[in-house]
């Protein structure tokens, strides 16, 4: 994960407090991993088993390959509030287009989701209007399409096809195919964010849009590619889980965007745009996981508590990011 | 005062549900047939039917589980969603109380708080942990593949509690236990039919999309309705998700639309209850438009005494002594039905003041 972590986007670290602080907030989510992770070991007998940590890591993959989307769209200085709606609708797509074959049931929910949010992107880059007005709007309208496929939520599509059911079944060592898939995601990812002109202008825009416009970063075709990386992983991320649930469920995804976002943002990934890293969104995204899973092993905390402590978390997390943000600004 | 009596009704009704699935295995319908015992009896839930034909029964041999002893053993129960809804608070409640009467030393509880993938990992992370037994209650009835094929890897038996999930019987999980929702259905439906004098036009609040419990309450509702009382329209159906807030949202939307409405049926005791704030909000007094729901929360009993519900049916929450029950006779051998049916009782104005004290 060090690989995915960006060259600094500023001004090269001068201080040993600056770097500290630096360090803290790039790699402070897999800090509190690993602390967890040691925690939990100690403390707990049936945690560390690998079928419990294959549990986690499955389960989490889902949220982490969304959050890949959302961290270039965060580090453009945007915010897509619609992936949790096309992760049901990419689920829903994909067990109805199973009849037809695995290459189907990937290739529905890519396309529907896809134009989602190449849709939502032409209109952020073309009318400048806000990106959260713009993305809450296909929230409602992923899911009202969602509805509509599946008489108010009623139909359950099942998924009728062996292969792309074993996509989300199989599981190597407890570890289930999703988390592999996310690897890889995350490997081109970070190879188009820290290594080729179209990561350096993500962050271009993120930083200052007016400037890294009359630098001559194209502004407009970025942001239309951003979101429509987002729909797609939002798309591919439903229809991997549909096929590990074996049907299109219709009541999922509701409110995910924020774990989502939360993911991100734990991960380091500043909401003001401009700067963040992959690997940290996924270790924000395992660190939710892992929190979870946690409180449950305690046992008598009602599971409230998860959401107390993430948000306890993102709380900190924040106020850091506040902190370290004004150390920089002043050097 | 309330918790003593409580204590020792449960042990009656335990005594009666066990002599009553004894004697339903040898002759089911005698039994289908008998009336819900009354007095105090009723709080407890007594099984109507263990429906299936015999030798469609599930025995641990044919599970593959292992036998273990339940007071030592590992339990695991996934409550579906939050403990903001009195069904819910009763169902959870009752589970930890028999737990903990049986001596069941390490029961492990966790809550999905109404998110479906949290569901899934909860179970898996309690199939991890070394669950023997595990008692779900489903949020959705599809969508168990992944927790199936690991409960099945490790031959852990799955009792389903209030809502199905949509597997095969013994394969997948042990049996289920609940209320028949379509006879729920038939119920309200002929309590609508009373207050209506079998006229008028009627709103559905539907529950949440996507589980059986819904699908047969409306289903049951609307059968009975058309054979019944054809001259009762339903010119109104939406989705309440069974909450209160939405149930009101819905009815305030209802009487703009249909302000002729002179009944509505809502599928839960929320959904009624926010109906009836929406109806105080309208200007209505109570039993303008008589409201049918299913349930018998505390909340929608004491509406009926208050002359704002006309009618409850009930569907007990009280799940762990027959759940823990069940999963005993298994454990010793017994041959264990598809489903196991519970009997319900109704409230209405003639019992409702009395009735107070056992609703939840």
């Amino acid at each position: 994960m060090q690989t995915t972590h960006p060259a600094p986007p500023m001004a090269t670290t001068r201080n040993p407090r600056e770097r500290a602080g630096r360090l803290l907030q790039q790699h402070g989510a897999l800090i509190v991993l690993a602390v967890l992770l040691v925690v939990g070991t100690v403390a707990f007998d049936s945690f560390t088993t690998p079928a419990n940590l294959g549990n986690i890591a499955t389960a989490s993959s889902f949220l982490a390959i969304i959050a890949i989307g959302m961290t270039f769209v965060i580090i453009s200085g945007g915010i897509d509030l619609s992936v949790g709606s096309l992760f049901v609708l990419g689920g829903v797509l994909a067990a109805y287009g199973s009849r037809h074959g695995a290459a189907v049931a990937l290739g529905l929910p890519l396309v529907v989701c896809g134009a989602f949010g190449l849709v939502q992107g032409l209109i952020i880059a073309r009318t400048r209007m806000a990106p959260f007005i713009v993305t809450l709007a296909g929230l409602l309208a992923a899911r009202g399409l969602m509805l509509s496929l599946t008489d108010e939520g009623a139909t359950t599509y099942l998924v009728e096809d062996d292969l792309f059911a074993r996509i989300g079944q199989g599981a190597i060592l407890d570890v289930g195919y999703p988390f592999f898939i996310m690897l890889a995601i995350l490997a081109v990812a970070a190879v188009f964010l820290q290594r080729t002109g179209f990561g350096q202008n993500v962050y271009a825009i993120g930083g200052n849009e007016d400037a890294a416009a009359l630098m001559g970063v194209p502004v407009a075709r970025t942001k239309v590619v951003v979101y429509l990386v987002s729909g797609l992983l939002a798309g591919l991320a439903g229809a991997l889980n549909a096929a590990r649930l074996s049907s299109g469920v219709t009541i999922l995804g509701i409110g995910l965007e924020l774990d989502v976002i939360a993911a991100v943002v734990i991960g380091g990934t500043l909401l003001t745009g401009g700067a963040g890293a992959l690997g940290g969104t996924i270790a924000g995204a395992l660190l939710l996981g892992v929190i979870q899973n946690l409180i449950n092993q305690v046992g008598g905390l009602t599971s409230s508590f998860q959401q107390v402590v993430s948000g306890a978390f993102l709380a900190v997390v924040v106020v850091a990011h506040r902190i370290l943000g004004g150390v920089r600004r002043e050097t | 005062m309330s918790l003593f009596s409580g204590r020792r009704a449960r042990a009656a009704a335990l005594l009666a549900a066990a002599v009553l699935v004894a004697s339903g295995c040898a002759k089911s319908e005698d039994t289908a047939a008998s009336p819900a015992p009354g007095g105090s009896e009723a709080q407890q839930q007594v099984v109507k039917t263990p429906s299936g034909p015999a030798g469609a029964g599930c025995t641990i041999a044919q599970h593959g589980a292992t036998k273990f002893d339940l007071k030592t053993g590992v339990v695991g129960f996934s409550q579906s969603e939050k403990e903001a809804n009195p069904f819910r608070i009763a169902e959870t409640q009752s589970i930890k109380d028999e737990a903990a009467k049986l001596g069941i030393a390490n029961l492990k509880v966790t809550n999905a708080q109404s998110q479906f993938s949290k569901q899934i990992s909860d179970v898996q992370q309690l199939i991890a942990q070394g669950a023997q037994l595990l008692v779900i209650a489903p949020l959705n009835s599809d969508g168990w593949e992944p927790v199936l094929q690991q409960a099945a890897a490790k031959k852990v038996p799955i009792i389903t509690i209030d809502r199905k999930i949509n597997a095969k019987h013994c394969t997948d999980y042990l049996t289920f236990i609940g209320s028949d929702f379509v006879e729920q259905g038939r119920r309200a439906a002929d309590q609508m039919i009373k207050a209506l004098d079998g006229k008028g036009k009627v709103a559905i609040l539907l529950g949440a999309p996507g589980n059986n419990v819904t699908t047969e309450r409306t289903q049951g509702f609307k059968e009975q309705i058309a054979a019944k009382a054809p001259d009762i329209e339903i010119t109104f159906e939406q989705t309440g998700e069974f909450a209160r807030e939405k149930g009101q949202q819905v009815t305030e939307q209802l009487i703009q639309s249909n302000p002729d409405i002179d009944g509505i049926y809502a599928e839960n005791d929320e959904m009624a209850l926010g109906a009836v704030t929406a109806l105080k909000g309208a200007g209505k007094k109570a039993g303008d438009v008589k409201i049918v729901s299913i349930d018998g929360t505390r909340g929608a009993v004491q509406g009926i005494v208050d002359g704002w519900i006309y009618g409850v049916i009930e569907s007990n929450p009280r799940f762990g002594a027959l759940a823990f029950e069940t999963a005993q006779k298994f454990l010793d051998g017994e041959s264990i039905p598809e489903k196991v049916i519970i009997a319900d009782r109704e409230y209405d104005e003639s019992n409702a003041e009395g009735s107070l004290s056992q609703a939840y």
